[in-house]
């Protein structure tokens, strides 16, 4: 019953080693130096963080391994909880072909997500956290990866009735604070990038999570990197310490449209 | 430290509903009925609800087309190619053009840009019979729409290409497809409906038409074309079609073919839908004694409620696959000092029909290909007078009870005219039929349903009637029946027909060329060789004061599949995946 706790705490001795740059502007791109050298630095920058300032800022942990087991599911835990009223979340992966992995707006969650990444090759991830000033505190690792996560076919298309089990679920919700719950959502989807012979992109692309009275409490967007059975995990704020349920609707490029409740267990006394 | 866990596991898709916000490029239905007269556009299958594939356009005329001069070509791309057999849609600026394998395109026409691509994401084990082709697309409000080979509906943001909605027409693994242009028609009911048809004729499907609401894709209304199953309007069993077992002796009509696989088209004036019907099933006629009605038919429905106004069965107990879902286009035909409010319909069977189009009566029946074997002609009744010797024999008096005697049926089972639309000339008043002169030899066999297996009892091989030809353009008067003038080509003619107000008459070749035709003497002014077959239907319109033609290529369809020994005269002919778009250069323009 632990396992993912166990997993998350393997993953943490894997932490990749990063010191944070000072923000301070040493080039000549109006931008700050970013710490993993990425030779994409500028292009990320000027495609996914724009309109606010840029800081490197150690508030945005990005928790990924140095070394990938396996390129089409590299696990990755952002967690920006220090910063308070964050507007969006975007991760990037910059040496894929398809750089942009999601966004996510945390409207009544904490800032902080976890997934799975297909990765093309070695890559520097970056995230950005824009907070409501509209500054972008960017974070992010460098993952060594074996190559072609994002043009091999999905291992779900080896089986003939694939499209029989798309958006087959498997959630779980736990409590271990009273004020957040953390939730898991995977759903069978093959994420298909649309970069593999033959294949077309076939993607869940909108995840959204409501309380019962309709409130908003997150929206994702996910594109083709982010892996096949695609696996996120929220910390939803809770107001109260009593068991509830949420509610998430999903949906995907083909218009197929998934939604279900999920139980959230009362806070531990 | 104690945790609380909750699990759950859940597998569902459920409907999505959508809501259309109007803007001003918006297409609205007033629009798509006045498509024939408004030149600057093509926003339906067919150039008009009514299909007559007659543009009024006369800048381009016999005496310029030698100008007529490429301006850009589109490849579709990817690994997959097959048939195109695709007619493209225009709407400010853009062009709207599927194409194999359940894939759309919009295309900006100035430059002949790519705006956005949508590829559908087909399952595995899709039963189309003959080839994965599409016709078409439709267009209404902010969206546009089209079928897929799995059988879906899908509707696509235009500006995006996003999906708003998708729909199922059919099982595709009981063998349902869909491959023709939507329909969208007017109602004063439920306001503008779509109206799709399907596939699978071959595997025991059960035809139908279905209405569907834009905005949602939700079900309006559907009607079977096999007597005995039950339509729905509004979400409640509405009649039944027919009358159970009046023409279908025993249960076969359960899975009785009768597909609408080519879709349909629609006459504003009497407001109503015409739905060609294809072959009963299964192909073994000795199974299904009785008309077996509505297979290879015409019939008409009212928009409204999808109530049959009227059928007209072309070939009763169908023998040889004359699968007559061919388009029956509304026309105002002048008779001994009368306007008659007629149809005209080019039939599998070799005969070209000409009916009463408000209540289906029978007016005239001609050949319009030779040598037909399988009637004597059409009596004053409007019923074929069959030459009984000349259907399969009954497998089961044959003396091991596996085959029935063979014989040789003109025209063979992939018709005197297959889908390819042919046009009307409201300036001629001619029809302009692609047909092919051909013939076969088919046999009988015994078959039992199996689902998602074909479901045929029968053998068959196609031969040619001649040497030198077996693709033949001909102008049909409807009035006389007669042929005024013939065209004659080499492989078997499968594309459509256009023509215009400017005296011509465009049609493709399997050999790749775009053709052009003196409409009264069917002498052959311009061609240009577009580098693959031609198996699609061209279009031409109006944009900023210059005349447009434009062609999809790809060669493909069921020839090739099919053909027998006709495979001799197209098995060197090249795959390919395109649309070309022609004009008058400007400096040519005023010679």
């Amino acid at each position: 019953m632990n396992n993912v706790a166990k997993y998350v705490a393997a993953l943490s001795l894997l932490l990749t080693q990063t010191l944070f740059a000072s923000s301070v502007l040493a080039n000549d791109t109006g931008l700050p130096n970013d710490p993993f050298r990425s030779v994409m630095w500028k292009s990320i920058a000027d495609r996914f963080f724009t309109d606010g300032p840029i800081v490197f800022d150690d508030r945005v942990r990005v928790i990924a391994p140095s070394h990938a087991e396996d390129q089409f599911h590299v696990p990755i835990t952002v967690d920006a909880s220090a910063l308070n009223n964050v507007r969006q979340i975007v991760a990037v992966a910059d040496l894929n072909p398809i750089p942009h992995i999601l966004t996510v707006r945390p409207e009544q969650a904490m800032s902080f997500v976890g997934f799975r990444v297909k990765l093309q090759q070695s890559s520097p991830i970056h995230v950005g956290v824009q907070t409501e000033d509209g500054v972008w505190h960017i974070g992010g690792a460098y993952v060594d990866a074996a190559g072609g996560g994002c043009t091999a076919p999905a291992a779900m298309h080896g089986t003939e009735n694939w499209m029989d089990t798309l958006g087959i679920t498997r959630t779980i919700a736990r409590r271990s604070v009273f004020d957040h719950a953390r939730m898991t959502v995977k759903m069978r989807h093959p994420m298909d990038t649309g970069l593999a012979a033959g294949i077309p992109a076939f993607y869940m692309n909108e995840l959204k999570i409501s309380d019962t009275s309709g409130g908003l409490v997150a929206e994702v967007d996910l594109f083709e990197p982010v892996s096949e059975n695609p696996t996120l995990t929220l910390l939803p704020k809770m107001l109260s310490a009593e068991a509830t349920q949420l509610k998430v609707n999903a949906r995907d490029t083909e218009g197929n449209v998934y939604g279900f409740m999920l139980d959230v267990p009362a806070a531990a006394q | 430290m104690k945790q609380n866990f909750a699990w759950l596991a859940f597998a569902g898709t459920l409907a999505l509903s959508g809501a259309g916000t109007a803007t001003a490029a918006d297409v609205t239905i007033d629009d798509l009925m006045n498509d024939q007269a408004s030149t600057e556009n093509v926003l339906t299958y067919g150039l008009g609800p009514r299909a007559q594939r007659f543009s009024p356009l006369d800048t381009l005329n016999k005496d310029n087309i030698k100008n007529l001069f490429p301006v850009w070509s589109f490849s579709f791309g990817g690994e997959k190619q097959r048939g195109q057999e695709s007619q493209p849609l225009i709407h400010d600026g853009v062009m709207y053009v599927t194409g194999s394998y359940s894939r759309m395109w919009a295309i900006d026409i100035a430059t002949g840009d790519e705006l956005w691509q949508y590829d559908a994401r087909l399952p595995e084990g899709i039963l189309p019979c003959c080839d994965v082709v599409n016709r078409g697309a439709a267009i209404l409000g902010d969206k546009v729409f089209f079928g897929t080979l799995d059988a879906k509906m899908v509707a696509l943001d235009a500006k995006t290409g996003k999906v708003v909605w998708r729909k199922t027409i059919g099982d595709y693994k009981a063998g349902y497809s869909y491959t023709a242009a939507p329909l969208i028609v007017p109602t004063e009911a439920h306001g503008p409906i779509v109206v799709t048809g399907n596939s699978g004729g071959e595997f025991g499907i059960v035809g139908a038409v279905e209405a569907r609401n834009p905005d949602t894709g939700d079900l309006v209304w559907s009607r079977p074309t096999i007597e005995g199953h039950m339509g729905t309007l509004n979400g409640e069993e509405s009649t039944m079609t027919g009358t159970k077992n009046e023409t279908w002796a025993g249960d076969l009509w359960q899975n009785g073919g009768g597909a609408t696989w080519l879709g349909g088209t629609y006459d504003p004036d009497v407001k109503m839908l015409f739905f060609g019907t294809g072959n009963p099933a299964p192909w073994n006629s000795h199974l299904r004694p009785g008309d077996n009605k509505w297979t290879s038919s015409r019939i008409a429905l009212d928009p409204e409620t999808g109530e049959v106004a009227w059928g007209y069965q072309t070939t009763p107990h169908d023998g040889w696959d004359y699968d007559g879902v061919n388009e029956f286009i509304a026309f105002d035909m002048e008779k001994d000092g009368e306007t008659i409010k007629a149809g005209a319909t080019a039939d599998r069977n070799g005969f070209f029909y000409v009916l009463d189009r408000t209540n289906g009566d029978f007016i005239s029946g001609a050949p319009f290909v030779q040598d037909i074997s399988w009637a004597e002609g059409i009596d004053e009744n409007g019923r074929p007078i069959f030459v009984p010797e000349n259907r399969p024999g009954n497998p089961a008096e044959s003396a091991d009870g596996k085959k029935g005697e063979s014989i040789f049926a003109v025209p063979s089972f992939l018709g005197g005219k297959n889908w390819m639309p042919m046009a009307y000339s409201t300036k001629t008043d001619l029809f302009y039929i692609p047909s092919n002169e051909w013939g076969m030899d088919i046999w009988n066999e015994p078959i039992t349903y199996k689902k998602g297996a074909a479901y045929l009892g029968a053998g068959f091989t196609i031969r040619p009637l001649f040497d030198d030809y077996i693709g033949s353009l001909k102008a049909m008067d409807p009035v006389t029946g007669k042929v005024k003038w013939e065209y004659r080509n080499q492989a078997p003619l499968w594309g459509g027909v256009l023509t215009t107000g400017g005296g011509l008459v465009f049609t493709g070749t399997p050999e790749g060329y775009l053709k052009a035709f003196d409409d009264e003497t069917g002498e052959e002014l311009w061609k240009f060789q577009t580098g693959t077959g031609i198996v699609s239907s061209p279009i031409t319109w109006e944009q900023d004061g210059e005349q447009y033609v434009a062609i999809v290529t790809g060669w493909g369809g069921a020839v090739p599949l099919w053909g027998g020994e006709v495979a001799k005269v197209v098995s060197y002919l090249n795959q390919g995946g395109s649309v070309w778009v022609f004009k008058v250069p400007e400096q040519l323009a005023s010679r």
